[in-house]
C-alpha cells in the first residue's frame, strides 16, 4: 500500500469511527453505514486538510471506493 | 412502448442504489416525510423530464443531481470554514454559470430534482401544492420571476386548467429546459418564457399578475431588496406570490447571506407584501460540530391594497 493510502486509511477511520471493518482500497459506501452524502463531504474535507489540498466537486462526486480516492489524491498531490 | 411513471420511479431507486448510494439516506429521509405524496410528485417530475429529454435520460439527470448535492454540500463545509459564502458579486456567478451553456443544464436539472429528492425541499414544494396554489384562481395570470427549470410555474399550469404563465430569466438555457418541461406536461401552450433579467420587471406593465411565483431566488442577489420591489410592482392589489428563499445555506452561486428568518418577511413588508403564511425548514443532516443550520423558507404573501389592511 502507498504511503497517501496509509495515512488515507487513518483519516478515515477518524472520519468514521464506527465502522469496524477492514479498510481497503475496494471499500465503498456499501460496506460503510455511515458513509452518506453529507459524511462524504466531510470525509472529502478532513482529507484536503490532512494533504493541505484542494479538490473539485467533479473530481469527488462519482469516487466509488477508497482507492479511487486514494488515487485522487495522489494525482492531486503529486501535481 | 413508454415507461410508466411508476417504473421511472423504481428505475431511480435501482440506479441510486447501485451507483450513487451514498444518497440513498436522502432519499428514503424525503420519502419518509409523506410516501404517498413522495411517490405522486417524484412520478410527475420524472414523467415531464423523460418526456422532455428522453427515455434514456434518467440516468444522466440523476447524475447531474448528485453532482449538484455534492456541490452544495461542499459549498457548505467551505462555509462553515471561511464564515462567508464563497461569491460575492452577480457577475462572477453569472460568468461562471448563468450563461455558460452545458454547466447550466446540469444544474438546472440537478435542482428539478431537488423538488422531491430533498426531504426538507419536499415539504416547501408540499406547502406550495397544499396551502398555496388552492388560493389561486384557475384562471390566473401568472408570473414566474426566474423560473430556471420552470418546475414551479409548470406545477401551476397542471393544477390551474385556465391559468397562463409568463416566465422571466435571464439564463438562455434556463427558457429552453422550462419551455421543454412546459411541453412535456402538456401546458406549453399556457407557458410563455422570456429573456429578462428579474430586476429589469419595473418595465413591464404594473399589476398585471393575480399570483406571482419566485423560488430561491433571493439569495442570488446583491440587493434583493429589489427584487421584492418588482414581485410588488407585478402583483394586483391584493394579488399573491410563493417566494422561497436559502437562509445560511452555500452554494455555488448564492450571494446575499439571509441569517434569519425574520429578514426576508421584513423585505416583504417593506414592498406592502403581507405576509400570510410561512415555513422554515432544514435538511434532516447537518455537518458535523456546524455552527450553520441551512434552512429554505417558504413565504406566502399578499399584496396589501391600502396603507391599512
Amino acid at each position: 500500500m502507498s504511503a497517501v493510502f496509509e495515512r488515507l486509511r487513518s483519516v478515515f477511520q477518524d472520519v468514521f469511527p464506527n465502522h469496524r471493518g477492514e479498510i481497503q482500497r475496494t471499500t465503498s459506501a456499501k460496506d460503510v453505514e455511515d458513509w452518506d452524502s453529507l459524511m462524504h463531504v466531510n470525509l472529502i474535507v478532513t482529507v484536503e486538510k490532512e494533504f493541505g489540498i484542494r479538490l473539485k466537486t467533479s473530481q469527488i462526486a462519482k469516487l466509488q471506493n477508497v482507492g479511487e480516492l486514494s488515487d485522487l489524491v495522489e494525482q492531486v498531490v503529486n501535481q | 412502448m413508454s415507461t410508466s411513471p411508476l417504473d421511472l420511479l423504481n428505475q431511480l431507486w435501482a440506479y441510486v442504489e447501485e451507483s450513487h448510494p451514498r444518497s440513498l439516506r436522502g432519499l428514503r429521509e424525503a420519502r419518509e416525510i409523506d410516501p404517498a405524496y413522495f411517490e405522486g410528485l417524484a412520478a410527475k417530475f420524472l414523467r415531464w423530464a423523460v418526456t422532455a429529454r428522453g427515455e434514456d435520460a434518467l440516468p444522466s439527470i440523476i447524475d447531474a443531481f448528485v453532482y449538484f448535492s455534492t456541490d452544495v454540500n461542499m459549498a457548505q463545509a467551505r462555509y462553515e470554514l471561511a464564515g462567508n459564502y464563497e461569491n460575492k458579486t452577480f457577475a462572477e456567478c453569472d460568468a461562471a454559470l448563468y450563461q455558460a451553456g452545458g454547466v447550466m443544464d446540469d444544474y438546472l436539472w440537478g435542482i428539478y430534482l431537488t423538488n422531491f429528492l430533498w426531504a426538507h425541499h419536499l415539504e416547501i414544494t408540499k406547502l406550495y401544492e397544499e396551502r398555496y396554489l388552492p388560493q389561486v384562481a384557475p384562471n390566473a395570470n401568472l408570473v414566474e420571476i426566474a423560473p430556471g427549470h420552470g418546475g414551479w410555474g409548470v406545477l401551476a399550469l397542471d393544477r390551474l386548467p385556465e391559468a397562463k404563465l409568463t416566465g422571466y430569466d435571464i439564463s438562455p438555457s434556463a427558457m429552453v429546459i422550462a419551455r421543454s418541461i412546459a411541453e412535456a406536461a402538456g401546458v406549453g401552450d399556457r407557458a410563455k418564457y422570456e429573456e429578462k433579467d428579474a430586476l429589469n420587471l419595473q418595465e413591464v406593465p404594473a399589476e398585471i399578475a393575480d399570483a406571482c411565483v419566485c423560488g430561491f431566488v433571493v439569495e442570488h442577489l446583491e440587493d434583493p431588496q429589489k427584487l421584492f420591489r418588482v414581485i410588488a410592482h407585478l402583483l394586483k392589489p391584493h394579488g399573491t406570490a410563493f417566494i422561497t428563499g436559502a437562509l445560511t445555506a452555500a452554494q455555488i452561486d448564492h450571494i446575499y447571506e439571509f441569517r434569519n428568518e425574520s429578514e426576508l418577511v421584513l423585505m416583504c413588508e417593506v414592498e406592502g407584501l403581507r405576509v400570510t403564511d410561512s415555513l422554515s425548514v432544514a435538511p434532516r443532516r447537518t455537518l458535523p460540530n456546524a455552527r450553520y443550520l441551512p434552512r429554505s423558507q417558504a413565504l406566502i404573501v399578499q399584496k396589501k391594497a391600502g396603507e391599512i389592511w
